[in-house]
């Protein structure tokens, strides 16, 4: 079976030019992703779990680092910069591999070649040296949304992100959930969860987002998956394997 | 003993001359005569002390004595002039004494006004009256003494030259009082106006000094390493695939370069160069980020010619790319433009970007382009920054269409 690969990088001629490299370094990887921002590499992350993950630092979005803090030790990641001397600090004292951009041949097959050989063993914690990364390299800093604007019928609501009890995906939409209401916005989930606050909203599934104070309980339905219920709502949402260390003591 | 005393005198000399050049040495000083010398030279404002030192550094030593011996030789000439003008009324020995007494006294508080001139009150009519009191009084305790050795009552001396002796007061006093008076004064306004002189050369300094610190500043926000790296690995990929786009790619970062490394960085700049440089660098930009970036540029053809300090416009342009159009999800569109509005020049620059709201506090690039503008239009220049709707930043540059004074001083001479 092929080791699956995602590339998250916002450049398109970066992007040609890590594809076409990995295709004659590692013909034997398949690339099941290609991403240009933070975002949109997260929600492929959780739709394709993928093996080893080739990470942009800065992009639009989720930043390289917050994509990582998310996948923790879900994957082998692979950091790319084009300069950032503090990072190449960390790298050096750490565990996690790094690539120079322009990425040269040579460093590809070393980077590569290192990877093969750890896919059996389970991938590292990544803590550490996120923690002294996020440091010298701090996210930009980013407007937390405060409303959200809903058409609901003709009219156009104004909703307050604390009256929030989830968002899930609706195939083209979003749901918003309230105790009395729900709304459909254009935003998808993955690009709500820059503005939202991480620990008043808990994402649990690649389509669903929670307001933790609506959390009613959780229970396990399979050895994978557990299933929360919402207070003031008769819905319940599944948490994918992925979230379900967030309800672990 | 002698030797002593020279010694002891230069000794001084010297104290006070490092007085006058270092103030704050006066708290060092111990004895109680020179420590009190040594206070009221640390107390006089700075033109005094210059010009106090200056005096001393001409005249100290050997040279002070010879200049007293002149002075004394011409009164004791002009002592012996008296005597031979009215030979019958007056001694040749006291004739020479009493116009070198009166010659020295005279030369020594001229000296001492010439210096002290800012400790003496403005003229008024009560210090003159002062003088001419004193004057009086001075005259007839003189007289006194001279009837009293001579043996003659005060009464029959009070008949005799009572209204010379007055007159005469009155009229030296006088005399004396406007002699110091005008001095003083005189010297007052030329303190003045070394004063106002060395406040000029401060304000210039500390402007010139102001001028190259952002200059240097200037120089030293070199390129960032980051655009120069992603650059390159875009031209190496299109060299790679034999792309044509390579080689365009190429000239617009020589043209970046070029300007960005140059002495463009500080000196003035046309419009239009800074409106291809910009270009070359949108260019740049656009291989990079693909469809995520679209940009425009609109130059009003009277504003080719027009100069303006270099790279400001570049410093709002990768601005906005830094912070618009790069953390944009979908990228978006950067629109330049100058146009001229009566007598200002108006240019913008506005992005579709990220554009957070407008930062409280500005970055770097762009505090140091206030700066910079402030440094060459004073208040006729400024940059206004505004939130966009639904999204993005316009940041509005306003620039004075004729140079104004302080843009005429010329900039590469400063540094």
């Amino acid at each position: 079976m092929p080791t699956t690969v995602l590339i998250a990088e916002d450049e398109p001629l970066m992007r040609e030019r890590l594809l076409g490299m990995l295709a004659t370094c590692w013909p034997q990887a398949a690339i099941v992703a290609v991403t240009e921002n933070g975002n949109d590499a997260w929600d492929s992350f959780l739709e394709h779990s993928p093996q080893v993950v080739f990470l942009d630092i800065r992009m639009p979005g989720l930043t390289g680092l917050e994509v990582a803090q998310r996948i923790g030790s879900q994957a082998h990641v692979v950091f790319v910069t084009a300069y950032d001397q503090y990072a190449v600090n960390a790298f050096e004292a750490g565990a996690v591999d790094y690539l120079l951009k322009p990425v040269e041949k040579e460093r590809l097959e070393l980077a590569v070649g290192r990877i093969r050989n750890k896919l059996s063993t389970p991938p590292l914690s990544l803590d550490a040296i996120l923690k002294s990364l996020q440091t010298a390299l701090p996210a930009p800093p980013r407007e937390k949304l405060r409303w959200i604007k809903a058409t609901v019928g003709k009219q156009i609501k104004l909703i307050d992100v604390n009256d929030i009890l989830f968002f899930q995906s609706d195939t083209k939409y979003t749901r918003v959930v309230l105790a009395d209401f729900d709304a459909l916005i254009r935003t998808p989930i993955k690009d709500l969860l820059c503005g939202l606050d991480e620990n008043q909203f808990w994402q649990i599934h690649r389509n669903a987002v929670v307001n933790v104070k609506a959390i009613a309980g959780a229970h396990r339905i399979d050895p994978e998956r557990l299933q929360v219920t919402i207070k003031g709502s008769a819905e319940s949402l599944v948490v994918s394997r992925a979230f379900t260390y967030l309800f672990r003591d | 003993m002698f030797q002593r005393i020279i010694q002891w005198q230069r000794d001084w000399e010297n104290e006070f001359l490092a007085v006058l050049t270092e103030p704050a040495l006066a708290r060092a000083v111990r004895h109680g005569f020179r420590r009190r010398t040594a206070q009221r030279l640390a107390g006089m404002s700075l033109v005094e002390r210059q010009q106090t030192q200056g005096f001393i550094a001409q005249y100290r030593g050997l040279r002070g004595y010879l200049a007293l011996g002149k002075l004394l030789l011409v009164f004791g000439a002009l002592g012996v002039m008296a005597h031979l003008l009215f030979p019958d009324r007056i001694s040749l020995t006291s004739s020479v004494a009493i116009c070198t007494t009166l010659g020295t006294i005279t030369a020594l508080s001229l000296l001492s006004i010439w210096f002290n001139y800012r400790r003496m009150p403005a003229p008024n009519l009560k210090s003159y009256l002062w003088v001419i009191a004193l004057a009086c009084i001075g005259a007839v305790a003189g007289a006194s003494v001279m009837t009293w050795l001579g043996g003659q009552s005060f009464a029959s001396l009070w008949e005799r030259i009572g209204r010379v002796i007055l007159l005469g007061g009155l009229g030296l006093g006088s005399g004396y009082a406007l002699v110091y008076g005008l001095v003083a004064a005189w010297r007052r306004k030329e303190y003045e106006m070394l004063t106002a002189a060395l406040q000029m050369q401060a304000e210039q300094d500390r402007l010139a000094r102001k001028l190259s610190e952002s200059r240097l500043r200037m120089l030293q926000a070199q390129i960032e390493p980051h655009f120069l790296f992603n650059t390159l690995g875009a031209v190496q990929q299109l060299a790679q695939t034999e792309s044509p786009r390579a080689a365009e790619l190429t000239a617009n970062l020589i043209t970046f370069l070029r300007a960005s490394l140059g002495d463009m960085r500080t000196g003035q700049m046309s419009l239009q160069a800074e409106w291809t440089l910009v270009e070359a660098y949108l260019k740049v930009m656009k291989a990079r980020l693909g469809s995520r970036l679209e940009f425009q540029m609109n130059l009003a053809p009277a504003l080719t010619h027009f100069c303006l300090p270099g790279m400001l416009v570049l410093t709002l342009v990768e601005n906005a790319i830094k912070h618009g159009i790069e953390p944009a999800l979908r990228g978006g569109r950067i629109d330049v433009s100058a146009s001229c509005e009566g007598n200002v020049v108006c240019i913008t620059v506005a992005d579709t970007g990220a554009g957070l709201a407008v930062p409280s506090t500005l970055g770097l690039g762009l505090s140091n382009l206030k700066e910079r503008l402030q440094l060459a239009y004073g208040d006729a220049g400024h940059l206004d920054l505004m939130a966009l709707e639904p999204s993005g930043m316009l940041a509005t540059l306003t620039l004075p269409l004729q140079p104004s004074a302080l843009m005429s001083t010329p900039v590469s001479t400063a540094l």
